[in-house]
């Protein structure tokens, strides 16, 4: 068992070739999903990327509003609004310049799903030549824990909470990689935290697709605060979604799709969502409507991850 | 191409929006931005023909919104690029917070907006209402008369944003409908002196660059006296830009033949007792009116602004003092102020025009033509003033039922 443990603990590491660009203490909650995933973007892609990010989580870490916590890498704080144009701003300058460059869109959910969605998708139909990482908390986590286009059914937040007339989100979650997988862009994935050596993988093939235009990975990102579980908890939470289909590892390259991780006997969405504070109030019928609502986008998945074909540009259009 | 060896200039019969998109890919920016409104459209048609016949080497983002163009041609410049995009009206508006970001950050951006109304989706007019709701965005603001003026700031723009000493954004604003799609005679400039006119900035110190791996940020203006550091550098910019453009100007007139006179291009001054202070395509009506009003042997004279952010007060001062009276012309209102917006900043330095008086003019908002017979009214009104008449504070010159509700 002790063995099998060490193999693991290296295979990840294998990976991280690159230096840790970020001081050891950081402003970051304990038990934060997202200081783990800014530490390991760098280490795995290398510390010559330009990093552009939004308010948020990670501005105090990432953006310089907090001057104790620090790191080396080149970045560019940006509006929600324009995050991904802003990316493609420096990305199409780089090319013309000739510089040679990876320009890495780190943004959450907010400005993903909902308010910078629009430049999102704008930038994925010109399949513009970087990377856009959403780190998925669910919700506006920096500004206190509000409702997002991908906080699921059932969650308490502040702007939907628990009362007599209100489940806590009355609606479902909208799948954002499904979404950016339907722009026909080179390369989207889903990734998480328990699983090191795919999310690996995805940043290497996210950094190779780039040569061919847009990439996009959704990161699971639990939040401990905003969501309520216990700090030691964070890769487990992870690993539950996972072994529930509430979060199915997935990559579509050109279009097709392909299980990264298949679960054979996936666990009832329950086991990952009694580990969490915002899912306690739910009843055994609403958590019913929650596993439908996973069981419908794992089904819809399934299906799309049989379909032949591909959508590959021209090698005459390719950067 | 013509070069300047086979012809001694190129006389082109062409639209404002024409000129914008020529002087625009003379300037040869690395990237540019596209997103089409009314009446800006053309411009960046034009462009995207340059773009796809080969002739403008440039990174063309089609956008899918404004706010994305200004974003872009923001990171683009900060990465070191030259940029260029083209709004109007509602565009301007629905990239507002990119373009605080723009000036907040120094990013020396050159955009034209063509001056389109903005009270609701059918206000498809002309008018500086999008000029006045951006005028604090930190961005420096000229506006010009005719379409070669349109050619001629475009490039001035350049000079004056990425120069060392400035780094500003720079909107180059001309009348919608007036301008964008009046056809008249430009001279275009040769590109082999448009370099020599631009070269100038490669003399200057690398402005700072986000590079890959260069261990830079931008965009975090930092809190407390970071925060006040910055921003008060921005506004030193601001006031550096008036003597800037100044020189810039004459360095244009050394190279092209033409002079504006600078921040303000006064006409008929020195001899006028009494003055019209108006901005954009209104000014060329008020020129031929003051000509005729001569005739007759009224001292009257024009005082155009070219540049209104910075507020060239000091060159306006230089300019009105001593004059009997001195009427404003607004195409644009300022909300919670009576007179137009360039009247009530003007207002700001009555005191130091040594006791010429003021009133304040509206007129030309909402495609309401600011016609010879308007300016004539102006004048007299103006005159009325000069000669110790009792006159009305703010006319409304289109829309005389103002004057009877006895509002204002």
């Amino acid at each position: 068992m002790t063995e099998k443990k060490k193999d693991n603990l290296t295979k990840v590491m294998d990976y991280l070739k690159h230096e840790d660009p970020f001081s050891k203490g950081v402003a970051f909650c304990p038990g934060c999903g997202l200081e783990l995933l800014l530490r390991f973007i760098p280490q795995v892609m290398g510390n010559d990327i330009v990093i552009t990010g939004t308010p948020s989580c990670s501005a105090p870490v990432l953006l310089g509003q907090n001057n104790q916590s620090w790191h080396k890498l080149s970045y560019f704080g940006t509006l929600m609004t324009g995050a991904a144009a802003n990316a493609t701003g420096l990305a199409r300058y780089y090319r013309k310049a000739g510089i040679k460059n990876t320009v890495v869109c780190f943004n959450g959910d907010g400005t993903a799903a909902d308010i910078g969605f629009g430049n999102l998708s704008g930038a994925a139909e010109r399949n513009e030549p970087f990377i856009y990482i959403c780190y998925d908390n669910e919700g506006y986590m920096n500004t206190g824990i509000q409702k997002s286009g991908t906080t699921p059914f059932g969650a308490t937040t502040t702007t939907t909470p628990f009362g007599s007339a209100s489940k806590g989100k009355n609606l479902r979650r909208m799948n954002l990689a499904l979404k950016m997988a339907m722009h026909k862009i080179p390369y989207a994935a889903t990734a998480t935290l328990s699983d090191l050596d795919d999310l690996a993988q995805k940043l290497l093939k996210a950094k190779e697709a780039k040569k061919r235009g847009f990439a996009f990975l959704h990161v699971f990102a639990p939040c401990t605060t905003g969501w309520g579980f216990a700090p030691e908890n964070t890769i487990e939470v992870c690993r539950r979604a996972v072994k529930t289909n509430y979060f199915p590892l997935w990559e579509a390259v050109n279009g097709k799709i392909r299980m990264t991780k298949t679960v054979k006997k996936p666990k009832p969405v329950s086991t990952y969502t009694e580990l969490i504070k915002k899912f306690a109030h739910l009843t055994e019928e609403d958590l019913q409507i929650l596993q439908d609502d996973v069981d419908y986008e794992y089904c819809m998945l399934g299906g799309l991850s049989q379909l032949e074909g591909e959508c590959r540009l021209p090698a005459s259009l390719e950067d | 191409m013509i070069t300047k060896a086979q012809k001694k200039s190129q006389i082109k019969v062409i639209t404002g929006n024409a000129a914008a998109a020529i002087a625009a890919k003379l300037a040869r920016p690395d990237v540019v931005a596209a997103y089409p409104i009314t009446p800006q459209t053309e411009v960046i048609e034009q462009i995207s023909q340059f773009h796809a016949n080969g002739e403008m080497d440039c990174e063309l983002i089609t956008v899918e919104g404004e706010n994305s163009a200004m974003n872009a041609v923001t990171a683009a410049s900060l990465a070191g690029g030259r940029v260029f995009t083209a709004t109007s009206s509602w565009g301007l508006v629905f990239m507002y917070d990119a373009i605080l970001a723009t000036a907040g950050a120094r990013a020396p951006v050159v955009m034209v907006n063509v001056n389109r109304e903005t009270p609701g989706i059918i206000a498809v007019s002309s008018g500086q209402q999008d000029m006045i709701s951006t005028r604090d965005a930190g961005w420096i603001f000229l506006i010009a008369e005719d379409c070669q003026e349109v050619m001629d700031l475009v490039l001035q723009a350049y000079r004056l944003a990425e120069d060392y000493d400035i780094q500003v954004p720079v909107m180059v604003h001309y009348d919608g409908f007036y301008l964008s799609y009046l056809s008249e005679g430009v001279d275009v400039p040769f590109q082999e002196d448009v370099d020599k006119f631009l070269s100038v900035l490669k003399t200057q110190p690398e402005r700072t660059k986000l590079v890959p791996g260069g261990r830079l940020g931008c965009g975090s203006h930092g809190i407390l006296g970071g925060y006040l550091e910055l921003r008060h550098k921005h506004v030193s910019a601001m006031e550096r830009a008036k003597a800037k453009f100044q020189q810039i100007d004459k360095e244009y007139e050394g190279i092209f033949g033409r002079s504006y006179g600078g921040l303000v291009e006064e006409y008929r001054m020195d001899d006028a007792d009494v003055v019209l202070v108006g901005s954009g395509s209104m000014c060329g009506t008020i020129k031929s009116v003051i000509d005729e009003k001569r005739e007759k042997g009224v001292k009257a004279g024009l005082l155009k602004m070219r540049m209104y952010r910075p507020f060239p007060s000091e060159a306006m001062i230089k300019a009105l003092k001593g004059k009997k009276a001195i009427g404003v012309v607004d195409r644009s209102l300022c909300f919670g102020f009576k007179g137009g917006p360039i009247y009530t900043e003007l207002k700001a330095f009555e005191t130091k025009l040594g006791g010429s008086k003021m009133i304040s003019f509206i007129d030309g908002i909402a495609n309401t033509d600011i016609t010879k017979i308007n300016v004539a009214t102006m004048i007299d009104t103006t005159c009325d003033l000069a000669a110790g008449k009792n006159v009305r504070e703010v006319t409304w010159v289109s829309y005389p039922e103002a004057q009877e509700e006895g509002g204002l």
